[in-house]
């Protein structure tokens, strides 16, 4: 019988080649949007329990002097904490978009033991005041152009260099890391504090990210630390890392819920699309089902018959569907992981893409498949 | 005398059209034995090719009796019909009637899948049906490769592949040119004479009615009578 379902695939080649066709780009589209969302919570879903932000609480983007950290760091149950500064500059062109940070060196290490890179290139980053660290997927990026102890220079388009707007700050790639965790992606390029304070002569910063001791109360130091500034100078608000990236989703409002409506959209223009055809097959091979009636193939062999050529059809498109999304991984996290940090093609994404390319070719193929098992025989045999 | 291999008693259809009751069949009795090769012939809307579906259990009669090697057709549902169709009659029809998208291989082997054969049995049976109709050599080829009268040999070869006692030809050779009408016949006569086919062949053409042991009239939907031939003429070319 499935030899006959190929044949009769094979037979029809465009036909059969548009309906794959569509079906592979609805997948992909799916496989495609999904992992956009699904990176948008990426930070939220890996985000520490031990970690803790503080912030203005006015809003993100009001700094905090700091002064702060000190305190902070008193605070019992609180074992580091790190300053961090967005510097949002860029590299060459305003079109190479990418996270950069001020950080405290030591702290940031201690605050995410997730960092990942080699001893020698962790020491260099320590003791040269200029020196930066870079994520692995954005040193893939531009590999052709940097190398570890070669210079990066970036235009600070929030904070000028002191000797011009043109001139570049310098940062010496110290080396290379990967972090294991999702809570902090591989695109970000971290640089000394010290060497930032000094040259922009700052004295505040966006966030202190700490770290809090093993067992430690969370709820407690929280509250500890937010009324520690309950009269100014500047209040802040302390939330846990999980909270912290939640409110950068939630800044995109409703995108992701539009973003799935679209992935949704495509995936039913392309199941009516399927059972337009799947129908038209079956109106073209109404004579070919009388003739397996004629032989003696029941109304139940002719129901599984176009079923599975719609099934296969659906499948083959599905499967190419999720192989082209995952061939293109690579290249989309470089195109698109500023934006998306954390963007893959996830094992649950793969089983979405074949399930929805199943159940496409389930619903297709119901209404062709009743139609010919319900064909009479002596009808169809006159091609009726 | 050999046993009755169709014996219908009282066989009537109607059809609707256009609100109108058209009878096909008007309470048709008939008999015919098993081993021998019929030809039924009448005018057009006689009713021929309606009583063959019949038989053939494509169709179900609205009154009478129609037993068929045996069985009582009236008695099977569908499912049943279509097994019993697998296990008892071969189709030829008119327009041949393959499925294009497969070999001619692959077309005399499908009702062979209907069968609890093994897959090389399988093959064995349908080169076996390709070698009778002398197209063994043309098995890989689609039915667009082939000629209309290869084509239709092909589908005899489909009809004998899982030996059915019964064969049923809808105007096999109206389609044909006279060479290929002649190699069709000859082969038909030749299915009955050394197989013991029983064989109804449709057919307008007395040319090939005269390859058939018996000619059966119908007109309106009624028994003419049955005429043996003494003489069939593909029977004589057979030898």
């Amino acid at each position: 019988m499935m030899r006959l379902v190929w044949r009769q695939i094979i037979g029809h080649p465009v036909r059969s080649l548009l309906t794959v066709g569509a079906v592979l780009v609805g997948v992909f589209l799916l496989c495609l949007l999904r992992s956009v969302v699904t990176a948008l919570n990426a930070g939220v879903d890996a985000a520490s329990s031990v970690r803790l932000m503080v912030q203005s609480s006015v809003s993100l983007f009001v700094s905090l002097p700091i002064s702060y950290q000190a305190r902070i760091a008193q605070v019992e149950g609180v074992q580091a904490v790190a300053k961090w500064q967005w510097f949002g500059g860029y590299y060459q062109d305003p079109s190479n978009f990418f996270g950069q940070f001020a950080v405290d060196p030591v702290q940031q290490f201690e605050v995410y033991p997730e960092i990942e890179l080699p001893a020698e290139q962790k020491q260099r980053f320590l003791e040269r005041r200029n020196s930066c660290i870079v994520g692995d997927q954005l040193f893939e990026q531009f590999k052709d152009e940097w190398q570890i102890g070669g210079t990066i220079p970036m235009i600070g388009a929030l904070f000028p260099h002191p000797d011009g707007a043109d001139t570049a700050w310098e940062f010496e790639l110290a080396g290379v890391y990967h972090s294991s965790s999702g809570a902090l992606d591989n695109r970000t390029l971290f640089f000394q504090w010290d060497y930032f304070e000094k040259t922009a002569d700052i004295e505040e910063c966006g966030v202190f990210v700490l770290k809090v001791a093993p067992g430690a109360d969370v709820t407690r130091i929280m509250a500890e630390i937010d009324a520690l500034y309950e009269n100014g100078p500047q209040k802040v608000r302390t939330t846990t890392e999980k909270e912290f990236q939640r409110q950068f989703v939630t800044m995109l409002g409703a995108v992701p819920l539009f973003v799935s409506w679209i992935g949704g959209g495509a995936a039913l223009a392309i199941l009516l699309a399927c059972v337009n055809t799947m129908l038209m097959a079956a109106r073209q091979q109404v004579h070919d089902v009388g003739i397996l009636k004629a032989l003696g193939f029941t109304d139940a062999a002719t129901f599984r018959l176009m079923l599975a050529q719609s099934l296969s059809l659906c499948c083959l498109g599905g499967a190419s569907g999720v192989l082209l999304a995952l061939a293109t991984e690579g290249y989309l996290v470089g195109v698109l992981g500023t934006f998306f940090p954390g963007y893959t093609i996830e094992p649950q994404t793969v089983a979405l893409g074949f399930g929805a390319a199943l159940a496409m070719g389930l619903v297709a193929g119901l209404l062709p498949a009743a139609q010919s098992a319900r064909l009479n025989c002596v009808q169809a045999l006159r091609g009726a | 005398m050999s046993e009755a291999m169709i014996q219908a008693r009282g066989l009537t259809k109607r059809y609707q059209r256009g609100g109108e009751t058209l009878v096909v069949l008007d309470g048709l009795d008939l008999e015919m034995q098993a081993g021998r090769f019929y030809a039924l012939m009448g005018p057009s809307g006689s009713g021929k090719t309606t009583l063959l579906n019949l038989i053939g259990g494509l169709d179900h009669a609205d009154e009478g009796e129609l037993v068929v090697s045996g069985e009582s057709l009236d008695e099977l549902d569908g499912a049943e019909l279509a097994h019993w169709r697998a296990a008892n009659v071969g189709f030829v029809f008119q327009g041949f009637n393959l499925i294009p998208v497969l070999s001619a291989f692959e077309n005399v082997e499908l009702p062979l899948k209907l069968t609890p054969l093994s897959r090389a049995e399988r093959r064995k049976h349908a080169e076996y049906a390709l070698e009778l109709v002398g197209l063994k050599d043309r098995m890989r080829h689609r039915p667009k490769q082939l000629s209309g009268g290869q084509e239709q040999r092909v589908a005899i070869a489909r009809a004998i592949a899982t030996d059915p006692k019964l064969i049923l030809a809808d105007e096999p050779t109206g389609d044909l040119d006279r060479k290929s009408a002649d190699q069709v016949l000859e082969l038909l006569a030749r299915l009955n004479r050394e197989f013991q086919k029983t064989i109804l062949m449709v057919t307008h053409d007395p040319h090939a009615a005269n390859s058939a042991q018996s000619v059966v009239r119908l007109e309106k939907g009624q028994l003419q009578g049955i005429e043996d031939n003494p003489a069939p003429t593909a029977r004589s070319a057979g030898r």
